[in-house]
């Protein structure tokens, strides 16, 4: 694998808290892309919940974060078709690797590949990203 | 010629009472022989030669070994004893696994007559050649062209005990992971038969062009281009679900080359990483799924300028479980034991000459 599992985020005490936008900018369905000190994150609103990954994707360096979301194929233990996961799926826009926005972990490898991940938070009306 | 197979000591006792299995071994047995085991109207259409024809590409060195044709005329291969003094005696052979035969009747028009004629000669071999030597195993002979006659002939003599495998032609006409095969496949892992497939018939009658590219003009090129074949049907089975639908089925890949295997995996891989989700049933890397449920014979081994490239190439993949010898005997291109391993690693010689197609066909 060149691709490693979503790293440790940075320590609390480390991070710094970065303004993505005001909530109102963000609705369901949208994405930002910002900086955050020295990482491009891409910051998605999952039908209200707030997912943040590093806009690198572990195959080939990619802006991942700029890919459709969308649902997919389940993995399956039949040779049969299980649409699912809508809206919860990053596909990087360069080769097609899926993401789960959920927990970062590739579909093809969850537990060996995956993005980086960051912790997002809400206060007074704005969305930050913990970088 | 003299065969020194093999020094290291056996692991087990039933290791030892095999040291070497031939995986490809082509009695002459045809459609001559099968008439008189066909029914009507095949056995007419028998007797006026009806079978698929050839491509016409010429071979000057004839495909059958000339060196084997013995004072009566016959082709020591024709004959079981013959097989015995010119095989097995001499290279140390233990086990030989009969492929015959008419797999080639798969391309013909007729899938009714392609079945009778594969029935005739599993009959003929099971009455006349298997009790001829405690060495001879078989693999029956099943046609593609209705899975469901295939199917019937694996449920009618797939529990012999002399028959180890079935066989089919590599050239079919639609990739083999297709679900109008499915049926063959079950019964392959319903009677616990690894199910061999084997070229020679490509591009012939009803079956597609031997290459993607159409007709190469020569033998030489046709020859090359069969791992080509094998690659498409490897695609196939693993892509439509074949391993996942038959967790029994174990394929060999008879026959079709070795070398390409690593790098068709790791662009099946690469590919699969992107596009796996029209493929979900694939939920982990397929060169794991074909390291553990496909087997290849050696023959034709790549003959690469130095041994040690060999010996690369074996560990880009898991050639110590997956390779089994053969020797293709008495075909033109066939390897002896001694030659197709002299440029093995030591540590997996015993396996690949024996313990794999010990395990793999239960013998």
């Amino acid at each position: 694998m060149n691709a490693t599992l979503t790293p440790a985020a940075p320590a609390a005490s480390t991070r710094t808290k970065h303004l993505v936008a005001p909530v109102a900018e963000l609705p369901p369905g949208a994405r930002k892309i910002v900086k955050a000190g020295r990482f491009e994150v891409g910051v998605f609103n999952l039908k209200g919940e707030y997912k943040a990954a590093l806009n690198i994707c572990p195959h080939a360096l990619a802006p991942v974060c700029a890919g459709p979301v969308r649902g997919t194929m389940l993995p399956a233990e039949k040779v049969e078709y299980n649409w699912g996961m809508d809206g919860e799926v990053l596909s990087c826009p360069w080769h097609g690797w899926e993401f789960s926005l959920k927990d970062g972990r590739s579909l093809h490898d969850p537990k060996r590949c995956g993005l980086k991940m960051f912790e997002v938070v809400v206060e007074d009306g704005n969305v930050y990203v913990l970088a | 010629m003299t065969a020194p197979v093999l020094e290291a000591q056996p692991k087990t006792e039933k290791a030892s009472a095999i040291r070497v299995v031939d995986c490809d071994v082509h009695q002459l047995v045809g459609l001559a022989q099968c008439r008189e085991y066909l029914p009507q109207p095949f056995k007419r259409m028998a007797e006026s030669g009806c079978a698929p024809g050839h491509l016409g590409l010429h071979n000057p060195i004839g495909v059958v070994r000339s060196d084997l044709v013995e004072s009566d005329g016959k082709n020591a291969a024709s004959k079981p004893d013959g097989i015995g003094r010119t095989l097995l005696d001499p290279y140390g052979i233990d086990i030989a696994l009969l492929t015959g035969g008419v797999y080639g009747f798969s391309t013909h028009p007729d899938p009714d007559y392609a079945a009778a004629v594969c029935s005739a000669y599993n009959s003929y071999m099971i009455e006349h050649w298997l009790p001829k030597d405690p060495r001879f195993r078989m693999a029956i002979n099943v046609a593609t062209q209705d899975a469901a006659l295939a199917a019937e002939e694996i449920a009618r003599v797939g529990s012999h005990p002399g028959v180890c495998a079935a066989l089919i032609s590599s050239a079919t006409q639609h990739p083999l992971g297709q679900r109008m095969y499915h049926p063959l496949f079950a019964a392959c892992e319903k009677y616990d038969l690894p199910l061999c497939l084997h070229p020679g018939s490509e591009g012939t009658c009803i079956s597609n062009p031997p290459t993607a590219a159409g007709y190469p003009t020569r033998y030489l090129e046709w020859h090359t281009g069969i791992s080509c074949t094998f690659q498409a049907h490897l695609v196939s089975l693993v892509c439509e679900g074949v391993f996942q639908k038959f967790p029994g089925l174990k394929i060999v890949l008879v026959e079709g080359g070795v070398s390409w295997l690593p790098p068709l995996m790791w662009r099946l891989d690469k590919n699969w990483k992107a596009l796996r989700s029209t493929v979900p049933w694939i939920t982990r890397a397929p060169s794991e799924i074909i390291q553990e449920r496909v087997f290849m014979t050696t023959q034709p081994i790549e003959e690469p300028p130095e041994h040690r490239q060999l010996k690369q190439l074996f560990e880009m993949f898991d050639a110590e479980k997956m390779l089994l010898f053969s020797s293709d005997y008495p075909h033109w291109d066939g390897d002896t034991p001694d030659f197709a391993v002299r440029g093995f690693p030591e540590s997996f010689k015993r396996r690949v000459l024996a313990e794999n197609a010990v395990e793999l066909f239960g013998l």
